[in-house]
């Protein structure tokens, strides 16, 4: 019968060997306590500190874990060659297991991993889950091969640097307007894919003044490569808010080049009822089902919102044409019925509004 | 002890006549050992051709702005290098190559359950690759190997290309899959328990059913992307109501397990040159064959560690990442189990052994980065960088390529009767573990200070160390065409090998090299495991294998 | 016969075509198999069906009414019906009765041609009364006609096979004993039905 738990003789090289391992892992384990990252890559937000944490705990923990590893592969390779002298039949020692070291291997490892997955999931809730308070939201859009922003009460959409105020928590809603890209910012070592029809989002607050890269990681065509030009620039409250309030100002004016909102009616010629759903199902579906009026989330269904026999006009009253349900998503709504937000709040450009109403128009 | 009749007329005496002609016997053949060869030299040429392609890679990466080729032919270069590398060198080496050749001769048998559906799954595979390599004609997929919707919708027709090439190969994966199932359950040698069992066969036996489940899942999203573009079938495309999140779980769900696909029987390799040449046991038998179901099911649930960053829900990302962290533990016994078989062993510096012992430093070392991304903070920052390249091919080159290449060495003599060189493969060893580390290790750093993946251009921030990769690269490169080299040359001027030049104790070498077509003159008993080098062979009726005797019968047609 | 001592072996039949036997059981766990995977490939697109379904778009989607679940229930009636029959050929066949046996077989056939053409009728309603297509009706017809049409080529494909086996069977390929073909096909039919009940739950039921 083979002996599952073998008495083991290891000689006195084998604890020379494992004691120069333990220093090694001593060291490693110093080397990645100290080790400065932020000299490689700055913290510009939390959570970036408590990632660096995480990733300095990894290495720390892995550093031994390679050093014994690899340690003995090569001590037992070299120490345990076969020598010239040794009989061409010569065998090694016929071990076949030891149970109580299987269980050792076992057990530590897993002790390891619950610990790694106590502090990953405790630095994940801060991150995913908790919601700070306050703060601003922002939206940032992906586009072959660029991004642009939105900011509440600014029309349109900011094709240049993503300015933020140090201190200031920002939610950040993410999309694109075409294929999946990615938002990444190094310096505050998180990410969200921008999908579209989807909206993806991110929970941080800036801490450190500068300008930091943002730079796409999802394959999203020719120039994917070139989609790390734009960056962040996180900044006092007296620059943040001179560069704010410069947009709200510039996007109130009607000859702007970029907002595209103007007091008279939206021109709804050339608008496309497929971009229109894809709208529909990122700003409208939490409110709104395609649906007979009286299947209500918060606003009326809009099934056949052109078209129904018994619902001739619409919440304001007015009759129920292209135009007048371009109005009120233009102004938004308050009445009976609620209150609807306005394109301004909903971040509605000229052309969404043409779109929707292309999508609504075909919602026999 | 029981005794029971071994009896005329099963499988086990069914043997066929012989192939006659020289299509019958190496084109259209359904003997196992042949399938296996050509799935192995095919298997090479494509090694070689996506090997270009990453060479192409590393030169345009030489500089920050390279125009070495435009930026739409490198995607296209870094997508069928990246697929051709999975489905047409790695999968097929690991199952169709050293599956067919090694395990049946290993658990006592003729042949595999299915000999005829294996021939048809070896021959879905050249034209397979041809489709993919065929695609540049078109216009290849340019939007990696995962090719995310919607940019494959909007894919050149190539991408058509690609799922019917990636749909074929994967048909024979999955024939593949339940052929050697079915032969591991039925048809062991009398006595060959599945305790008894080789690990190598341990080892495929776990990767068969994640060939036949997880492959089907890939035909189904496949055929779901070819639905879309060629019909306009809205699955994942957002304007229409489709999903593009929806391409990634179907995806991940077969592409997870298959890393399995490519890692496992790997594992299974070393299980066999370890023990060989510490000439002792592997240590815990038990826990490592263990280990390898468990992975194996474990696979199945790990997929959408793949999309932390996509939009899954955080309640999703919990469960999640702590099964992947699950899943470093039964690796990580196989790798101290390794070690262990190490300690006083005599051990043999041949060239499968030098391969084996790198293997499991680089596969160590990505295993590990891989725990780090399982993390999700970990990952919110790594992914989609460098450091995920870096990752896959520690774990994908580091470790299943370095463990094919150790089969190589180990197997190659039983396949033609020559031993490879051991001197150039020693050369070949060393050239490769260097050029290997100098080429990925940097990549890490690289990736976390923000060099993201896919990108023919990049910040010149990172030009010096990007070159530094290339060259090394080339050294590798170099290694590789060393090794044909030596594959080559040694048929014809290789030592004669004899029928054990390594003094091993697995069935197969104890039968000629090659062996016959009919493998054994008499189906062996066997009464353990292998393993044991104190013990006599546990194997009964082998005594005329090896003799001038001629061999069974073929058995008259039913 | 050679006897040899086998540390633990178990005791093989002694039966008088040992090879057809073992091949036999090598060809029913392959096809069993090869039935398991089939059932991933009809998984995976439920998967993607039911993913879409609760995507938040609302459901039926707007401008489809809902399906005509009376008359697909009549439908699935005729296929179950087929595989009350299906089972009946094949006791038949066990126990010699080859008339009734040939009687079951062409029910089956006849039923499935029935069911298919059932679906036929259901697609051109579908399609030529409400406008509803494969690539123009958003994921609705993606999703149901790609799983019906799934299935109804899988019905096909048994339509076809159980014939092939009738015929075959006619012809005295099959004995009292070696008849694994049939019980392929009579496996294949009810994997059909099984996979028909889970698809009428999740697009007419639910």
């Amino acid at each position: 019968m083979e002996n599952r738990d073998p008495v083991v003789h290891l000689d006195r090289n084998f604890w020379i060997v494992t004691a120069v391992f333990a220093v090694l892992s001593a060291i490693s384990v110093w080397y990645f306590g100290t080790f400065d990252f932020v000299a490689l890559l700055p913290e510009s937000a939390a959570p970036a500190g408590d990632i660096d944490a995480l990733t300095r705990f990894l290495l720390m923990s892995s550093g031994p874990l390679f050093v014994f590893v690899i340690g003995y592969l090569l001590y037992f390779t070299i120490a345990y060659r076969v020598r010239k002298s040794d009989a061409p039949d010569a065998i090694g020692t016929q071990i076949h297991d030891s149970h109580s070291l299987e269980l050792w291997w076992t057990v530590i490892p897993t002790i390891f991993v619950v610990i790694m997955a106590i502090f990953s999931v405790k630095i994940w809730y801060n991150i995913e889950v908790a919601q700070p308070t306050g703060g601003i939201a922002v939206e940032a859009i992906g586009h072959q091969w660029f991004y642009t922003f939105r900011y509440p009460n600014v029309h349109g959409e900011i094709p240049d640097a993503m300015h933020l105020e140090v201190g200031v928590p920002v939610t950040l809603h993410v999309t694109s307007s075409d294929v999946i890209h990615s938002f990444w910012i190094p310096t505050m070592r998180i990410k969200a894919d921008m999908v579209p029809g989807l909206i993806n989002t991110l929970h941080f607050t800036p801490l450190n003044p500068g300008t930091y890269k943002i730079i796409c990681t999802e394959f999203c065509g020719t120039l994917h490569g070139d989609m790390e030009k734009q960056t962040v620039v996180i900044e006092d409250h007296a620059h943040f808010t001179a560069w704010y309030n410069g947009w709200v100002a510039k996007t109130k004016n009607a000859s702007d080049a970029i907002a595209t909102t103007s007091a008279g009616a939206i021109p709804l010629a050339g608008g496309s009822a497929s971009a229109g759903q894809a709208l529909f199902a990122t700003k409208c579906s939490a409110c709104h089902k395609i649906a007979p009026f009286d299947q209500k989330i918060v606003g009326p269904g809009l099934k056949g919102l052109l078209d129904d026999p018994k619902h001739p006009n619409l919440v304001d009253g007015q009759k129920a044409t292209p135009e007048n349900v371009a109005a009120i998503i233009q102004h938004g709504y308050k009445g009976d019925m609620g209150a609807m937000p306005d394109m301004t709040a909903n971040g509605l450009s000229d052309k969404d509004i043409a779109n929707l109403v292309a999508f609504l128009k075909n919602q026999k | 002890m029981a005794t029971a009749t071994v009896h005329a007329g099963g499988i086990a005496d069914h043997v066929h006549p012989e192939p006659q002609g020289f299509v019958r016997k190496y084109i259209f053949s359904i003997d196992h050992k042949i399938i296996g060869i050509q799935y192995l030299i095919t298997g090479f040429v494509f090694l070689v051709l996506a090997g270009l392609l990453a060479e192409v890679i590393r030169v345009q990466l030489m500089h920050a702005n390279g125009g070495f080729v435009s930026a739409d032919t490198y995607n296209e270069v870094y997508s069928i290098h990246g697929s051709a590398m999975v489905w047409l060198v790695i999968i097929p080496l690991a199952t169709g190559a050293f599956g067919n050749f090694v395990f049946p001769l290993q658990i006592g048998a003729r042949d595999v359950a299915f000999p005829w559906l294996n021939m048809v799954s070896f021959w879905l595979f050249p034209p397979a690759g041809l489709l993919l390599f065929g695609s540049f004609l078109l216009g290849a997929p340019a939007a990696g190997w995962t090719e995310y919707p919607p940019m494959s919708l909007q894919g050149a027709p190539g991408t058509s290309m690609w799922c019917a090439a990636i749909f074929l190969v994967g048909v024979s994966s999955t024939m593949t899959g339940l052929n050697f199932l079915v032969t591991l359950i039925k048809m062991r040698a009398p006595g060959m328990t599945f305790t008894r069992m080789p690990l190598f066969c341990w080892a495929q036996f776990a990767t068969a059913p994640m060939s036949m489940i997880a492959t089907t899942a890939l035909a189904a999203a496949l055929a779901a992307l070819f639905m879309e573009r060629q019909f306009g079938v809205p699955f994942f495309d957002p304007t229409k109501g489709g999903s593009p999140v929806l391409w990634q779980h179907m995806f991940w769900f077969y592409s997870h397990p298959a890393v399995y696909i490519m890692i496992l029987p790997v594992f299974g390799i070393i299980s066999e040159v370890f023990p060989t040449f510490a000439r002792k046991p592997n240590f815990g038998y038990k826990m490592i064959a263990f280990s390898s179901v468990s992975i194996a099911l474990l696979s199945f649930m790990v997929w959408a560690h793949h999309m932390f960053t996509s939009g899954l829900a955080p309640f999703l990302q919990l469960p999640f990442m702590i099964l992947t962290m699950l899943i470093a533990i039964p690796t990580g016994i196989k790798i101290f189990s390794w070690v262990a078989t190490l300690w006083e062993g005599k051990i043999h510096y041949t060239t499968a052994m030098l391969f084996a012992i790198g293997f499991i430093a680089t596969f160590t070392f990505g295993g590990i980065t891989g725990v780090f991304l399982s993390a999700v903070p970990f990952d919110l920052h790594a992914h989609g960088t460098y450091f995920i390249v870096a990752h896959l091919h520690y774990v994908l080159v580091g470790g299943s390529l370095m463990g094919l290449l150790s089969g190589v060495y180990y197997w190659y003599p039983k396949m033609t009767g020559r031993l490879m060189n051991d001197k150039l493969g020693h050369w070949t060893f060393w050239l490769f573990f260097i050029g290997f580390n100098g080429t990925f290790l940097p990549m890490h750093m690289l990736g976390l200070l923000g060099m993201p993946r896919r990108v023919a251009t990049y910040d010149p921030q990172f030009q010096t160390w990007n070159q530094i990769e290339s060259i090394f690269s080339f050294v590798m490169t170099f290694a590789l065409l060393l090794f044909f080299a030596n594959m080559l040359w040694s048929l014809r001027n290789g030592k004669k090998a004899g029928s054990n030049p390594w003094g091993a104790r697995t069935l197969e070498w104890q039968l000629p090299s090659p062996p016959h077509y009919y493998n054994f003159k008499h189906i062996p008993t066997v009464f353990s495991t292998p393993y044991d080098f104190a013990e006599p062979l546990p194997y009964a009726g082998l005594e005329e294998e090896l003799t001038d005797s001629p061999g069974p019968a073929p058995a008259v047609a039913h | 016969m050679a006897v040899i001592t086998v540390p633990d072996g178990h005791a093989h039949d002694d039966g008088p075509d040992q090879l057809y036997v073992e091949t036999r059981e090598l060809r029913l766990q392959g096809f069993l198999l090869f039935l398991v995977s089939d059932v991933v490939l009809f998984c995976s697109f439920i998967f993607a069906y039911l993913y879409l379904r609760n995507s938040g778009q609302g459901w039926p989607p707007a401008g489809i009414s809902r399906l005509d679940v009376a008359f697909a229930a009549f439908n699935s009636m005729v296929l179950f019906g087929s595989g009350c029959t299906m089972h009946y050929a094949l006791e038949n066949w066990k126990h010699n009765n080859f008339n009734k046996y040939v009687a079951c077989m062409v029910a089956t056939i006849i039923l499935g041609v029935t069911f298919l053409g059932g679906q036929g009728y259901e697609y051109t309603t579908l399609m030529l009364k409400d406008h509803v297509t494969w690539s123009g009706s958003g994921i609705f017809g993606a999703s149901f006609f790609t799983l019906t049409g799934m299935h109804g080529f899988h019905v096909a494909v048994g339509v076809i096979y159980l014939s092939i086996i009738l015929l075959q069977s006619i012809h005295g390929t099959y004995t009292k004993d070696k008849y694994f073909g049939l019980t392929a096909g009579t496996l294949y039919w009810h994997f059909v039905d099984v996979i028909w009940v889970v698809l009428f739950s999740i697009f007419y039921l639910i």
